[in-house]
C-alpha cells in the first residue's frame, strides 16, 4: 500500500464528512492530525488486514463482539447499564446478519458518527470515542474484519427501559453530547504523549468505563478518567494524581497493560478481558505511550504506603479474620504468593479511597484468570456465605488502615448493601 | 515472600474445638497456622493430604458441621486453625466406625463403595473426595433430589476436587450407586 496516496486521498473524504457531520466539526482530532494512527512502527509497512489486526485489538472491539464461547466476531456480549441491556453485535462479513453489505464508508460513519446503513447505534458502542479514529486505521480494521469468517449468528435485540428505548432519541443525545475529542486529564505535549492520548482516549477508549457519567449516559467531559462504577466492579480512577495517590509509576502501570499483573494487584472485573484481549497485544512502545499520557509527561511521584492508619487493638478482630480465611494464600504480611495470589501490602484497591472494589472482590471471589505466557491466578472464593457482614467490615478496615494508609471508616451497612446488591446481580 | 519471622513474634492464641466428637483444647496455637497443619502436627491427624497448598485440588478439605445440622467442606490448607475455634468438625479419621480403641469397626457406605467400584489408585485424593461424597450424601438426605437431576447434582459435588490418575469417573459411579441405593436420598429412584 502507498500510505501518503492513501492519506491524501482521505483528507478529501474526510473534510467531506466533517460537512454532514451532525456537528460542526470544528476541533476535530483527526482532522488536527489526520496522520494520527495506531500502527506501531514495526507495521508501518505491513499490509492493510495485518494493520487492521493490530488495531482491532488496541481498540478491543472482541470485548464486546465475541462471546467466550461464541464465534469471533458474532457478538452477544452482555453490557448491562442502568438504562437496560445492550448487546455487542455481529461484525463478521455475513451479508444478513453481520456487517458482510457495509463499505468501508459505512463502517467509519459508523465508528465516527454511531450511524449504519440502517440505524443509530447507541452509545454502548463507544463511537464518542472511536470518533477519534483516522480514516486509515478506520479502513485497516475494516479491512481485517472483511476477512474474518462469516457467522451466521443475529443478533440481539437491546432490551432498554423506557424511554431509552426509543432510539430517534440518541439523535438528541448525539447533538448534545457527541463531541470530537475527550478531555485530557494529564498534561504533556510529547511525542509519545500525543500517541498514548490517541491510543487511550480513541482506540482503546478508557474514557468509557473510567469517566464518570451523567445522567443520559454521556461521558462527564468535567472529570476525565476519575473512575466511575458501572458494573459491580468500579472502574478506579486513572488520572495522574489518582494514579500517584495508590502508588503507580509509569513502569509499573506498562507492565500491568502488558501482563495483567504489577506490585499494585491484577486486572480483575471488567479490566481483566482489556488486558487478556488486548493491552497484552500491543507493543511495549504502545504501553509506554498510554503510560505517558495516562500519568503525564511529569508523572506525579507515586505515594509512598503510609504507617497504618490505626492502633493495632482497634483493627485486632480484622486481622484475625485475614489470618483464618486470607492469610492462607495473600501471606501473613499481606506480601502475597508468586502465581497464587497478589501482594494485599500496597494493593491499589485496598489503597482505594472507595472500599467499594475490596468489599466486591472479597464478597464475590474473582474467577480464575490467564495472564500472559504460562502465568495464571487461580480463583478465589467468595466469602459472601462463609463471612457475616461484621466480620466482613472489621477485614476490610483492617486491609485499608494496616496496608492501605486509608481509614477504617467502612460500615456495617455498606457491607450490607453491597451484598444485597450482589444477591439480586 | 517477606524474611521469616522469629518465633517470639509469632503470637499464640488458645484454641477449643470439636473434632470427630471430641472436644480438643483449649490448647495454645499460633495465629495463622493452617489448620491442615493443626491437624497434622498438634493432633497426629495425617489423613488429611496437603495437595497445592493454595486451595485448588480440594485433597485437604474437611467437614464443617454447621449449627443448622448442614455440612460443608472447607479447606483445610488455605484456612487457619483459629476459624475453626468452638466449630464442629469431621476429618477423614471420622467417617469410619470405631470402637472405644478406637478400631475402625465398619467403613462409612461412600468408603465401602469407593473399593468396591476401584475409584482410586494411588489414593492422594481419596480423603477428600470421601468428605466431598459424604457431605453430598448429607445434604441429599436432608433435601433428596430427583433422578433426572441426581448426575447434574453428583457432578457439582464432585467437580472441584482432582484426581491425577484418573478415578472420575469410578468415583462419580460410586456415589451414585449410594445414592441410589440408599433409600430416601433420590426421589424417584427405582
Amino acid at each position: 500500500m502507498n500510505t501518503p496516496r492513501h492519506l491524501k486521498a482521505y483528507a478529501g473524504l474526510l473534510l467531506a464528512a466533517a460537512g454532514v457531520a451532525l456537528l460542526a466539526a470544528c476541533n476535530s482530532q483527526e482532522a488536527a492530525n489526520p496522520a494520527a494512527t495506531g500502527v506501531p512502527a514495526t507495521l508501518k509497512s505491513a499490509d492493510l488486514a495485518t494493520r487492521g489486526r493490530y488495531l482491532v485489538r488496541a481498540a478491543d472491539c472482541a470485548a464486546c463482539h465475541t462471546t467466550a464461547t461464541g464465534a469471533a466476531f458474532a457478538g452477544g456480549v452482555e453490557l448491562a447499564s442502568p438504562f437496560g441491556k445492550f448487546y455487542g453485535t455481529n461484525i463478521t462479513p455475513d451479508k444478513d446478519y453481520g456487517i458482510g453489505n457495509w463499505s468501508a464508508d459505512d463502517f467509519y460513519k459508523a465508528l465516527h458518527d454511531g450511524v449504519t446503513p440502517d440505524k443509530h447505534l447507541y452509545s454502548a458502542m463507544p463511537y464518542t470515542s472511536y470518533r477519534g479514529m483516522s480514516r486509515a486505521d478506520s479502513d485497516a480494521i475494516y479491512a481485517y474484519l472483511m476477512q474474518q469468517k462469516p457467522a451466521r449468528v443475529a443478533n440481539r435485540e437491546v432490551d432498554l427501559k423506557f424511554p431509552y428505548n426509543m432510539r430517534f432519541g440518541v439523535r438528541f443525545w448525539n447533538m448534545l453530547f457527541l463531541q470530537d475529542a475527550l478531555p485530557d486529564a494529564s498534561v504533556g505535549q510529547s511525542a509519545q504523549w500525543q500517541r498514548g492520548r490517541y491510543l487511550s482516549n480513541v482506540m482503546g477508549h478508557c474514557a468509557e468505563c473510567h469517566t464518570p457519567r451523567g445522567m443520559l449516559g454521556q461521558l462527564d467531559s468535567s472529570n476525565p478518567l476519575q473512575g466511575a462504577a458501572l458494573g459491580r466492579v468500579a472502574a478506579p480512577g486513572i488520572t495522574p494524581a489518582g494514579l500517584a495517590a495508590v502508588g503507580w509509576t509509569a513502569k509499573d502501570l506498562q507492565g500491568f497493560l502488558a501482563s495483567g499483573m504489577a506490585p499494585q494487584g491484577s486486572a480483575f472485573g471488567e479490566m481483566y478481558p482489556v488486558v487478556h484481549l488486548s493491552t497484552q497485544y500491543l507493543a511495549q512502545e504502545d504501553l509506554a505511550a498510554i503510560s505517558t499520557y495516562l500519568m503525564g509527561d511529569k508523572p506525579l511521584p507515586p505515594q509512598a504506603l503510609p504507617a497504618p492508619a490505626a492502633d493495632a487493638a482497634k483493627l485486632a478482630a480484622g486481622r484475625q479474620v485475614y489470618l483464618a480465611v486470607c492469610a492462607g494464600c495473600h501471606g501473613r504480611e499481606g506480601e502475597g504468593k508468586p502465581h497464587v495470589a497478589v501482594a494485599m501490602k500496597g494493593n491499589s484497591s485496598v489503597r482505594n479511597a472507595d472500599a467499594h472494589n475490596l468489599l466486591v472482590a472479597t464478597l464475590d471471589g474473582i474467577e480464575e484468570q490467564k495472564f500472559t505466557g504460562t502465568e495464571r491466578l487461580q480463583g478465589m472464593p467468595g466469602f459472601a456465605a462463609s463471612l457475616s457482614d461484621q466480620e466482613m467490615m472489621q477485614l476490610a478496615n483492617f486491609l485499608r488502615a494496616g496496608w492501605g494508609g486509608q481509614a477504617d471508616n467502612v460500615t456495617v451497612e455498606q457491607v450490607k448493601k453491597l451484598r444485597d446488591a450482589g444477591a439480586a446481580h | 515472600m517477606s524474611a521469616p519471622q522469629s518465633a517470639s513474634q509469632i503470637l499464640s492464641q488458645d484454641l477449643s474445638l470439636d473434632i470427630n466428637g471430641k472436644a480438643v483444647g483449649p490448647m495454645p496455637v499460633p495465629e495463622g497456622l493452617m489448620m491442615i497443619d493443626f491437624l497434622h502436627e498438634y493432633l497426629g491427624l495425617t489423613g488429611s493430604r496437603l495437595g497445592c497448598g493454595q486451595g485448588v485440588c480440594r485433597a485437604c478439605v474437611v467437614i464443617l458441621d454447621k449449627p443448622d445440622g448442614s455440612s460443608e467442606e472447607v479447606r483445610s490448607c488455605i484456612t487457619g486453625a483459629h476459624f475453626f475455634k468452638g466449630k464442629k468438625v469431621r476429618t477423614i479419621e471420622g467417617i469410619a466406625q470405631r470402637n472405644d480403641k478406637g478400631e475402625v469397626t465398619a467403613l462409612s457406605p461412600i468408603q465401602q463403595k469407593f473399593l468396591e467400584h476401584f475409584s482410586f489408585q494411588c489414593g492422594y485424593c481419596t480423603p477428600g473426595f470421601v468428605n466431598a461424597a459424604t457431605v453430598l450424601l448429607e445434604k441429599l438426605k436432608r433435601t433428596p433430589v430427583a433422578r433426572g437431576k441426581l448426575d447434574e447434582t453428583i457432578t457439582d459435588a464432585l467437580n472441584d476436587h482432582i484426581c491425577r490418575c484418573t478415578g472420575y469417573v469410578r468415583y462419580f459411579e460410586a456415589v451414585r450407586d449410594v445414592a441410589l441405593t440408599t433409600p430416601g436420598l433420590v426421589k424417584d429412584a427405582k
